[in-house]
């Protein structure tokens, strides 16, 4: 895969669920060093738009491209499926994701969470990929953490872990799926805190989240969803600060 | 009825006592489940203790052996006891212990062990919050168990007791081996005399296989009655 | 070994039961019961880990087959599926001809073929229970992480399948050393098979039958201790850090 400075592409991405329209044609252009943020009430669509990202939800229309090469997919009965299972795990491998609920492995622990993927799917030799990991996970705080289990830690812990495993992939782009909604709001700082510092080395991020201060902090572009369209999208000072719509202005607007 | 070489009206019989046999045994096993349980919520050291080693030793021997050891220890037990009986008072009396009786103890005492741990587990279950409103309406301790402490538990030991009659039913087969005269018994003795043992162990596994299908409908249906104002009902 | 005998001997010479004779033939049981349920477990769980993914299958052809075969060995009497092996394996066409009739023609073989096919069926529904209780979150991070099915399979759902299974898996372990007793139906002197050969021999059915549960109740404890061991090391990952 040649490396060009659009790591991710997407293109008019459509996705139903039955009869109901979730996604109605969405775009997004990731170049290097974007840090890109959906933001939108629940049900928006903006969590099923970054799974389709890396193809854990098949996007019924559109396409995908990352780096130059394009994600083929074929009609089956079972609806559109990728043509090709290697090309889309390859490429899932250059796109790290961080779940909201962490998704540790539990029976392994924080360090073999870790180095799993980089021995199993990117066949780096074990002793290397150790050595990486533990440098991580002192990076995210958590060195001294390396041999607990997913259950034993903090939910602020897996979730800084599920960071450090991710960033083992040395990913092309980031994939974060609300990664502090299911943390109390105690551990929410410490996490953020590793977020920026990988915005701030310039790693491509793209991001669903609630935390409009930090969206406002450290993207390049906020993207506003609603029913599955992009309503606004842009600098998050003009996002965020200057909403053309009513519906974005209300959602921005403090609550009660 | 399919006549089976003669031996179809045998079979047939032998499956009723199979039935007899399964459904006595859960009776018998039922009651004998809910003193133990009860003998292990007791505080009553010594009882606990009874309910303790009960459990233990019977989950931890074969049911053969135990079936064996009751069967045939049971009649020289008996005889030792008659024998006792005559010295001592002349009175002359011979007890033959009844395969049928032996194996109905038998099941009903391995079973009664399975079933205190279900039950056990299930009155645990039952929050004290509802005994005490019972109380509080002038319940007596009867009438609180009756309609309150046994419904609710039941929710729990459904599934259970479901578990242990199916196991049980299957048990019921070890009989044959002490000499009574099920299902199991027929097939075997009828293999043996025509050497065609898919004719008759066949039929014998499908009726097995029969009751097992309807008794597991039977407790899906106890089962969402007794989660009635439990949300989901499966 | 003539003294150990000479000495076995005069320590029971008070006894008329439990003579060197007669615990050969309890000792000769244990081994045999041992080797009976060993091997059907090991085989039945090398079958079951493949059926139990197939079990899964989307493919009702590979799915179906397989939960035909589990409903059918999980409700039915193992004493049936021994008897149906054992006077059933001359009807296979050619066996009596071929080289494995020196093998089916000795009890133990079609005893362990029954057991085996008992407890795999079990087994596979055990395994299946456990799969199909793998976090949903788990194999979504595994797919994320561009992870293949195989792959998958090997390194994430089953390691912890195995674990979560390991509680019941011991259970079937006692249940097959206890249903094993059947063996001593079909003329094989397992344990339950010399202890009633003492109780026939001797007409003590006390002294046989509660020698012989001692025995088995001493095997059930080192299963349930091994389990016990296992249990704790293995699902380290689902208690809280000591200390």
């Amino acid at each position: 895969m040649a490396t060009t400075a659009t790591p991710l592409q997407a293109r008019n991405i459509k996705k139903r669920f039955g009869t109901h329209e979730v996604l109605k044609g969405l775009s997004l252009e990731a170049h290097q060093g974007d840090v890109i943020t959906l933001i939108g009430a629940s049900g928006s669509g903006k969590s099923t738009f970054l799974r389709c990202m890396n193809l854990l939800e098949q996007p019924d229309e559109g396409e995908l491209i990352v780096h130059d090469e394009p994600i083929h997919f074929r009609d089956t009965k079972h609806g559109r499926e990728p043509m090709d299972w290697k090309q889309v795990e390859r490429i899932r491998a250059k796109l790290s994701m961080v779940f909201q609920n962490f998704n540790l492995w539990a029976h392994m622990t924080l360090l073999e969470n870790v180095i799993e993927a980089p021995v199993h799917v990117l066949g780096k030799p074990k002793k290397q990929a150790i050595d990486e990991a533990r440098s991580l996970l002192d990076r995210v705080g958590l060195l001294d953490r390396a041999d607990y289990y997913p259950t034993q830690m903090s939910g602020g812990q897996q979730q800084r872990g599920a960071i450090a495993r991710a960033l083992a992939m040395d990913p092309e782009v980031m994939l974060f799926d609300e990664p502090t909604s299911a943390l109390d709001p105690e551990l929410v700082g410490d996490v953020l805190k590793v977020m920026r510092g990988l915005a701030d080395e310039g790693r491509t991020m793209i991001l669903v989240t609630h935390e409009i201060a930090f969206a406002r902090d450290v993207s390049s572009q906020v993207i506003y969803l609603h029913q599955g369209v992009i309503e606004e999208s842009g600098a998050p000072a003009q996002v965020l600060d200057d909403p053309r719509s009513e519906r974005l202005r209300q959602f921005l607007a403090p609550k009660h | 009825m399919i006549n089976l070489q003669g031996y179809g009206p045998r079979l047939l019989e032998g499956a009723w006592v199979t039935f007899e046999l399964a459904v006595l045994s859960l009776i018998v096993a039922v009651i004998l489940g809910l003193l133990t349980a009860s003998a292990k919520l007791s505080r009553n050291r010594l009882v606990h203790g009874i309910g303790t080693l009960y459990t233990t030793l019977i989950r931890g021997v074969p049911d053969l052996v135990l079936m064996m050891l009751l069967f045939y220890g049971g009649q020289i037990g008996i005889n030792m006891l008659t024998d006792q009986l005559y010295e001592a008072f002349d009175i002359d009396i011979f007890i033959n212990v009844n395969a049928f009786i032996a194996g109905v103890v038998t099941i009903g005492l391995i079973f009664g062990a399975y079933m205190g741990e279900t039950f056990r587990g299930a009155f645990q279950s039952v929050e004290e919050g509802q005994m005490e409103a019972a109380r509080a309406y002038g319940m007596s301790d009867w009438l609180a168990f009756r309609r309150i402490r046994f419904p609710l538990m039941m929710r729990h030991a459904l599934p259970g007791i479901g578990n242990n009659w199916m196991v049980l039913l299957k048990t019921t087969a070890l009989v044959s081996i002490i000499g009574l005269t099920d299902m199991v018994r027929v097939a075997a003795e009828a293999t043996k005399a025509t050497h065609e043992p898919f004719l008759f162990m066949v039929p014998v596994a499908m009726t097995y296989l029969l009751i097992a299908t309807l008794s597991e409908w039977i407790f899906s249906r106890l089962a969402k009655r007794y989660n009635a104002g439990f949300g989901e009902t499966h | 070994m003539e003294a150990l005998t000479t000495w076995w001997t005069e320590l029971l010479g008070g006894n008329a039961i439990f003579t060197a004779n007669t615990l050969e033939f309890y000792w000769n049981g244990l081994t045999t019961t041992i080797q009976l349920v060993f091997l059907s477990l090991l085989i039945g769980i090398l079958l079951a880990v493949p059926l139990a993914i197939g079990r899964g299958s989307k493919h009702p052809w590979i799915r179906m087959p397989i939960y035909a075969y589990t409903y059918v060995f999980r409700g039915t009497p193992l004493l049936i599926q021994l008897y149906l092996v054992y006077y059933g394996v001359v009807f296979f066409e050619g066996i009596q001809e071929s080289m494995f009739w020196p093998i089916f023609r000795e009890a133990f073989y079609p005893a362990l073929m029954a057991f085996t096919l008992n407890t795999a069926a079990y087994t596979t529904e055990i395994f299946r229970g456990a799969i199909k209780n793998t976090a949903k979150g788990e194999i979504e991070a595994a797919r994320a992480y561009g992870m293949s099915k195989p792959l998958m399979l090997r390194r994430i759902v089953l390691p912890s399948a195995f674990r979560r299974a390991l509680p019941a898996y011991g259970n079937e372990v006692i249940f097959m050393l206890h249903a094993s007793a059947v063996a001593s139906v079909v003329t094989i002197m397992d344990l339950t098979g010399a202890a009633y050969y003492v109780y026939a021999r001797f007409y003590a059915p006390f002294q046989a039958f509660i020698f012989v549960a001692l025995i088995y109740l001493c095997l059930t404890f080192s299963v349930m201790f091994v389990f016990r061991r296992l249990e704790r090391r293995l699902l380290a990952h689902l208690r809280p850090r000591e200390g």
